[in-house]
């Protein structure tokens, strides 16, 4: 028995081992990523793990160094806090709405509308890009928050998912609400919001993330330096700044790390909510 | 119960959606057909209806034709790559015992990651002076191109989109792998089963409903790979990793020619679609001829 449990615990220990490298080796991109923005300049992209270390490439980043003309970092850093969050919230207020409407409420057309939703989603979006496009244009909204923000206000994973938790709520709740004078309002608010806290925890984060780092939309619906997303900035420094990699891995940490505090805030809320979004 | 409340109610709630479905969805959609039979420019007040030969044109165009080709390339290489990693994971994670959670998270982390900022640190790992080719040179003066050889370029955007996704749907097995019940394995131990035998018969055949899932999410990715591209080829070199997205925003937003992008828009939904479909059948047909489902 004492031979059986030894084994066990080798075999553990070999697990363990193998994970953590395996872990070392997924996230060894992020590292490479902080450390090259903090390295000396001489060895940026030149050794796996850089030996020395300066501030340069972030105060470079800020003032444009000797190409004298500073980026809209900070800037178009919040022009992706505004865009990204603008649309998420819409997209879980609106989620939610609806959601509710195809789960709890039994109206006339309510299958239509259903089916609708369905054919939406998994209608191949690709199709919808220059139509779309063509739609701000027409409606005086190109090179507006509103163009980033609009368009990406809905989310049919979002309504299905929520209409999949809601129909699990039992009716009676809702029932004896409504016997106390609630209106449908209030139920959604403070009856349906706050028993769906862990998945919302999930789409909000996975609707946030996915709209932080979108490239195609919020490239071609915008124009100018001061309404550039993060993201879109940093795409289009990819010529001009080839030269100062130090600089753009800077501008990377910048357009990660914020998203990876969020995660790893939620992180425990987050499994709890996956639990029920992977069923 | 159906009351007149409850309908008025109803379409109130659902409204967001329905105005968004037109505005967005539907009338776009019909938008596109028609655009797609003009030679409309994006730019000029007048175009001329030109029938089908924006069609004709996509399906003769080597770089349309290399979308439709390079779409299953990456699927060979990107499936199987996400699949067997992601697999990997969930089976290592699942046997600790503790810090389940922690590792999890760890390997869900590259999925937070922009497409731009990954393509940069590959852009950088693969440079001339980098780290890897310096190796490669030093040690065995091997010089690789890697973004501008055809096969390379293609691997190398797989693989970043394989890191992405790996840990994300290795969480969607784990969560698979919970449901299977401990006493089977034991049971299945007991009797003599090999290790193998055991992944075989009682693993995949349990953890179908997870895989699939992960399967079908991961054929679909490749239907939209657009960033990547964007950032390390362009497509190139010679159209060998230029995929529908690529080409229609290279159409629509660089040539301005409306008409034909959206010709090649509905010629590539088309062919998403019914791949997807034939491919869903494919995977409940191998599930069912296993008796899985």
């Amino acid at each position: 028995m004492v031979g059986s449990n030894d084994k066990n615990k080798l075999s553990l220990t070999i697990r363990y081992s193998v994970a953590t490298l395996l872990l070392l080796v997924m996230v060894f991109p992020y590292l490479y990523m902080v450390l090259n923005s903090f390295a000396d300049w001489s060895q940026v992209d030149r050794q796996l793990i850089p030996s020395s270390y300066s501030l340069k490439s972030y105060s470079w980043l800020f003032s444009g160094g000797e190409t004298g003309t500073p980026r809209p970092w900070l800037n178009s850093f919040f022009n992706s806090v505004i865009v990204s969050v603008g649309s998420t919230v819409l997209m879980m207020v609106f989620g939610i709405m609806v959601a509710y409407a195809l789960a709890k409420i039994k109206f006339r057309g309510r299958d239509a509308v259903n089916n609708f939703v369905l054919f939406h989603m998994f209608f191949p979006a690709i199709i919808l890009l220059i139509p779309n496009f063509l739609v701000i244009q027409k409606v005086g909204l190109y090179d507006t928050y509103w163009a980033m923000i609009i368009p990406k206000a809905m989310s049919l994973w979002a309504i299905f998912m929520y209409t999949n938790f809601f129909k699990a709520v039992p009716t009676t709740f809702i029932e004896a609400a409504k016997i106390d004078g609630a209106t449908e309002f209030q139920i959604l608010y403070k009856i349906m919001v706050p028993m769906s806290k862990s998945i919302t925890t999930v789409i909000f984060l996975f609707l946030l993330m996915e709209r932080w780092t979108e490239l195609l939309w919020d490239m071609i619906v915008v124009r100018s330096d001061e309404m550039l997303t993060l993201n879109v900035l940093l795409s289009q420094m990819f010529g001009p700044y080839a030269g100062y990699p130090g600089p753009m891995y800077a501008a990377s940490v910048l357009l990660t790390l914020p998203i990876i505090i969020l995660f790893i805030i939620f992180g425990k809320r987050f499994k709890e909510g996956m639990q029920f979004n992977l069923k | 119960m159906e009351t007149k409340n409850n309908n008025k109610l109803g379409w109130l709630f659902a409204s967001p959606y329905l105005i968004y479905g037109f505005v967005f969805f539907l009338g776009p959609l019909i938008w596109s057909l028609y655009l797609a039979f003009t030679n409309w420019d994006l730019i000029a007040p007048n175009y001329d209806f030109v029938g089908f030969s924006n069609f004709i044109k996509a399906f003769k165009n080597p770089a349309v034709q290399s979308s439709f080709w390079v779409t299953y390339k990456f699927m060979m290489v990107f499936v199987p790559l996400v699949t067997a990693a992601s697999l990997a994971v969930a089976m290592i994670v699942q046997g600790l015992p503790k810090l389940k959670s922690v590792f999890l998270i760890g390997f869900f982390l590259p999925y937070l990651s922009s497409g731009v900022v990954s393509s940069l640190i590959v852009k950088g790992l693969l440079s001339y002076n980098s780290p890897v080719n310096a190796f490669l040179r030093d040690n065995f003066g091997i010089k690789i191109n890697w973004l501008g050889t055809p096969f390379t370029a293609l691997m190398i955007v797989a693989l970043i989109i394989a890191w992405k996704f790996a840990g994300y749907y290795a969480l969607i097995l784990t969560s698979g792998l919970e449901s299977i019940d401990k006493e089977v394995y034991e049971a299945a131990a007991i009797d003599g089963v090999s290790r193998r035998q055991r992944f075989w018969t009682i693993t995949l055949p349990l953890l179908y409903p997870a895989i699939y899932t992960t399967l079908i999410l991961s054929f679909g990715v490749t239907f939209g790979i657009f960033t990547e591209v964007y950032q390390l080829t362009g497509g190139g070199p010679n159209y060998a990793t230029n995929t529908w997205q690529m080409e229609i925003y290279n159409q629509a937003f660089k040539n301005l020619q409306a008409g034909y992008a959206s010709a090649i828009a509905i010629i590539a939904a088309i062919v998403t679609f019914i791949s997807i479909f034939v491919i869903k059948k494919l995977l409940e047909m191998w599930g069912k001829r296993n008796g899985w489902v």
